[in-house]
């Protein structure tokens, strides 16, 4: 696996700050510490167009504006369409799972999750974002 | 008066064919009526929710009684890992003490820093696990979420049932605040608590990657 760029912002966004600090933590572990945290997409989207933002870990589920909702105004936004945005959700729907592909999801994990695939799928949509540059 | 306060000489008279009918009769109008109003499909679609409120209940169990029996069986290697790393530092004390030349050429030193290196990157893969097992968290809290609104649910029809016999003005307002709960509602599912015959669901992370690498992506 390539050597993970440890300048990179990462914005967690989940309702539960459990899982929160679950993810912020296997991220340090893989080697990401710059990390930050949104407790719902309100929050993450003000964030996001107030900062700078490399990667989006996003919840699903959430009260206020849930993750669907998010992706489609990260992907509507020109600033922000470029940022990956990684879906980590209970939702395990086929239709979910499409709808957020179609809506510009960079990956998708359902929970519980592993830190191997946490890191698997991050590690690869860096690949592509690397790639497509 | 109740049936069973009636004298016990009292005998009920014979029940006639009219008396059926009429009950039949009542009997069909307040079903039409309740009909009428939308409250008894709702309700019987509430009532037919109660099986998944079991079964999501009993995954809230499932999850809690796995996560607590996964953290304590970690803390417990952990703990006899600690223990480990304890002892023979104890040992290594008492060899330097002893001879100092001889702990560092015997190996016994370098062993000592090899154990404990070993030793503590099992001691973090098992704090990591700690810290994934807490996971359970957000999947359960949104079950409960789940069960939470099918109680609501339950409440509002039962009690829309009671507004029919209320005066009206008392009966508006009840409405009123029925119609606000209901707007608030959201339609997403939270985690699958029983993946047994269902098909519109994943059960893993690799039927996720596979589904989308069938759409191409």
């Amino acid at each position: 696996m390539s050597t993970p760029n440890a300048d990179m912002k990462f914005l967690v966004v989940d309702d539960f700050s459990t899982m929160r600090r679950i993810v912020r933590g296997l991220l340090k572990e893989i080697g990401y510490s710059n990390v930050e945290e949104a407790e719902d997409g309100v929050v993450a989207l003000n964030m996001l167009k107030n900062g700078r933002y490399d990667f989006v870990v996003s919840d699903i589920n959430m009260p206020n504006m849930n993750g669907f909702d998010l992706l489609k105004a990260i992907k509507a936004d020109d600033k922000l369409k470029a940022i990956p945005v990684l879906m980590v959700t209970a939702e395990a729907r086929k239709e979910d799972i499409v709808l957020a592909a179609q809506t510009g999801a960079a990956g998708y994990i359902v929970k519980p999750f592993t830190k191997a695939t946490l890191e698997e799928k991050v590690q690869k949509i860096m690949q592509k974002v690397t790639a497509a540059a | 008066m109740k049936m069973d306060e009636l004298p016990s000489n009292m005998s009920m008279p014979a029940a006639s064919p009219e008396i059926f009918q009429q009950l039949g009769t009542l009997t069909r109008q307040l079903h039409d009526t309740l009909n009428m109003l939308g409250v008894l499909p709702k309700l019987k679609d509430t009532v037919d929710d109660l099986p998944d409120a079991r079964s999501r209940l009993n995954y809230i169990a499932q999850k809690t009684e796995a996560a607590a029996e996964k953290v304590l069986n970690l803390v417990d290697d952990a703990k006899a890992d600690q223990e480990h790393i304890a002892r023979e530092t104890r040992k290594l004390a008492a060899m330097i003490v002893a001879d100092p030349v001889k702990a560092v050429a015997s190996g016994a030193v370098m062993n000592f820093v090899n154990d404990v290196e070993t030793v503590t990157q099992r001691v973090d893969h098992h704090l990591t696990d700690i810290m994934m097992a807490q996971d359970f968290h957000d999947l359960t809290g949104q079950v409960v979420a789940k069960v939470v609104n099918l109680a609501n649910d339950l409440e509002s029809q039962l009690v829309k049932l009671l507004v029919q016999a209320a005066p009206l003005e008392q009966a508006q307002k009840v409405e009123a605040a029925l119609t606000a709960n209901h707007a608030t509602e959201h339609t997403l599912d939270g985690p699958v608590v029983d993946h047994e015959g269902r098909t519109d669901v994943v059960a893993n992370q690799g039927e996720v990657d596979d589904l989308l690498a069938s759409l191409g992506f």
